[in-house]
């Protein structure tokens, strides 16, 4: 079933960057959810909730375009510049790079590689990221000797770096601790507001990531009222006084430090 | 041509005994022959399939190396050249864990070379067993960059069958063309004491080809490489990259097995990597140089060793790559030994 709160578009005169209209996400044509619909404007901050094997990360690989629908579609803006920030620990932590060689991959796009060498802009915006998320003394550490949560750091610098109107973040702060999380997602609101980009952020980290979202996207497979499972999308506050929501995560403050858009 | 230059070693070393497949061989020869006339045979020589050849009492000297430089120029040169490109791209095939699609597509060359054996024997149909080497080579780089799972197997299964089904069928060909057993398991072992010129110019100027695309797209290769969700969520053509990619490494691979041996080939596309990985703590290019050089020495360094100690060309190579990644081993112990000792002397002061 589609089960969406009404009327957010008012407040949210944002510019619409991408849309699901009736989507059914699945493997091999085996639904995970039943059909929703999502609207993602610009400046704005999504969560994505579920438990384990709720669909989320399927989701997410649909909304970029990396596994089809299992049914319904999903409406990109042409032309829309994308960007995926994996967990830290996707990336082999072997890998003989630095951080300003993963942050600087964020400028490759298409066929951008054809130009074998760095311009002078895709250093300034490699330095500017790294900068701009206080990592810039990650520059030259070798992605080897870093922490995970310097690696999420670097990674998110690659997604500053790419200039993305959408970016999609699995578990940013997985590798970080309670302090280190809530600073990491009130910057995060500050860049998206700053920025002008549409987050959409699969997390665990429900109470720590809530007060700064806008929505949140409830994936509840097996919501025993509704055969097939359920949808919940919406402002962020409302979903989270679901009671389906709060049976997983508790009472949350939702939605309550999102003022840096306004 | 291979028996034109047996037949110039034969002339050379009347009386041979069986049994010896080294460079003391050749130097024998070029002894016998200072014009080094096999030099210029455009064949390639396997001491083991030679056998007949004898061998010098004395160990060969720099000098001797020296004078039948004529000879064995071709045969280092290929070493380093092979060195330089699959060291390159080793760094790839480690950090990507595909050290077992390096054997296979290896395992493959050498299946190239038997049945360009059993064709031109069994039909009479004159085929280069270097063009052998690279379409199978080709064509086990192609199979292996499908996607597995349309077929319901994982990667891991259609290596193993890769694997298992060509170097069983290098064997079971090569059963079939005894007369030729010897040169197949050269080439598969790699005891390329000379090679030709044209072999070796056939490996620079496909070196060269793949070194440009390498270098002239490598910030698409090593994006695509490590972190393939992102590169294609940015629209790069992931797919693509990883097939020029594969392609590269058999398409030299196959080369390389025809001129060196399989071996070789196999020790070369991967332990450079390995050293370069644990010595180098500067940007990703430098890696990649780095990989290249130690490849390259390798190559000419395991061909030295051969010459010196007498031993089997391509396993002087490959156990030659096996001691550089030793001794990288022993420097990053060392530093990062040294560097804990800085850190806490600093900490106690």
């Amino acid at each position: 079933m589609i089960d969406r709160e009404p009327g957010p578009e008012p407040d949210e005169p944002g510019e619409l960057v991408a849309e699901t209209r009736r989507l059914v996400v699945g493997y091999r044509g085996k639904p995970l959810l039943p059909a929703f619909d999502l609207a993602l404007r610009r400046g704005t901050v999504w969560l994505v909730v579920g438990r384990n094997g709720s669909g989320k990360s399927t989701f997410v690989r649909t909304l970029l375009g990396l596994t089809a629908p299992v049914a319904g579609r999903v409406i990109r803006r042409p032309r829309l510049r994308m960007s995926y920030v994996p967990q830290a620990s996707d990336l082999d932590g072997a890998l003989p790079v630095r951080g300003g060689d993963v942050a600087v991959w964020g400028r490759l796009r298409g066929w951008g590689f054809l130009r074998p060498w760095l311009s002078n802009a895709d250093i300034d915006a490699q330095r500017a990221a790294l900068a701009d998320i206080d990592a810039a003394a990650l520059e030259r550490t070798r992605f080897s000797e870093m922490s995970g949560g310097q690696r999420q750091r670097v990674l998110l610098a690659q997604m500053l770096a790419s200039r993305a109107e959408l970016v999609v973040l699995d578990e940013p702060t997985a590798a970080m601790d309670g302090t280190s999380e809530r600073a990491a997602y009130r910057r995060l609101r500050e860049l998206v507001a700053e920025r002008r980009m549409t987050a959409v952020v699969v997390t665990h980290a429900v109470a720590v990531a809530a007060p700064f979202a806008d929505h949140i996207a409830l994936f509840d497979p097996d919501d025993p009222s509704i055969e097939g499972g359920r949808v919940r999308t919406g402002a962020a506050a409302e979903v989270a006084r679901d009671p389906r929501f709060e049976d997983f995560f508790g009472k949350v403050h939702a939605g309550t430090a999102t003022g840096a858009r306004a | 041509m291979i028996h034109h230059v047996l037949a110039v070693l034969d002339a050379a070393t009347p009386g041979a005994g069986p049994g010896n497949d080294d460079l003391s061989d050749v130097a024998a020869a070029i002894s016998a022959d200072p014009g080094g006339s096999a030099a210029h045979t455009g064949a390639l020589v396997h001491p083991g399939a030679a056998g007949h050849v004898d061998t010098l009492d004395t160990q060969p000297s720099w000098h001797d190396f020296r004078q039948g430089w004529a000879m064995y120029r071709e045969a280092v040169f290929s070493g380093g050249i092979a060195g330089l490109t699959l060291g390159f791209m080793a760094v790839y095939v480690v950090l990507r864990r595909m050290v077992f699609v390096s054997a296979a597509v290896t395992q493959a060359a050498g299946l190239g070379v038997a049945a360009s054996f059993w064709i031109s024997l069994q039909l009479g149909v004159a085929l280069d067993p270097a063009w052998g080497a690279t379409a199978m080579a080709l064509g086990t780089a192609v199979v292996l960059a499908g996607d597995p799972r349309r077929w319901g197997l994982s990667r891991e299964m259609m290596l193993g069958i890769a694997f298992a089904l060509t170097a069983g069928a290098a064997v079971l060909i090569g059963s079939r063309i005894p007369q030729e057993t010897g040169d197949i398991q050269a080439i598969l072992f790699g005891n390329a004491v000379v090679v030709s010129a044209g072999d070796m110019h056939h490996l620079l100027w496909t070196s060269v080809g793949v070194m440009i695309l390498q270098l002239w797209w490598f910030r698409g290769f090593s994006f695509a490489s490590f972190d393939a969700v992102s590169a294609r969520v940015q629209g790069l053509p992931v797919r693509l990259l990883d097939v020029i990619l594969l392609l590269s490494v058999g398409v030299v691979v196959g080369e390389v097995a025809r001129a060196l041996g399989a071996m070789p080939a196999f020790a070369m596309s991967t332990l450079p990597g390995m050293a370069a990985l644990l010595l180098v703590r500067g940007p990703l290019w430098a890696t990649f140089a780095v990989a290249s050089l130690i490849g390259a020495a390798a190559g000419v360094g395991g061909y030295l060793l051969a010459y010196r100690e007498q031993f089997s060309v391509g396993p002087a190579q490959a156990v030659t790559a096996v001691g550089l990644v030793v001794v990288a081993a022993l420097i990053h112990a060392a530093v990062g030994l040294a560097i804990r000792l800085v850190r806490w002397r600093r900490r106690a002061a």
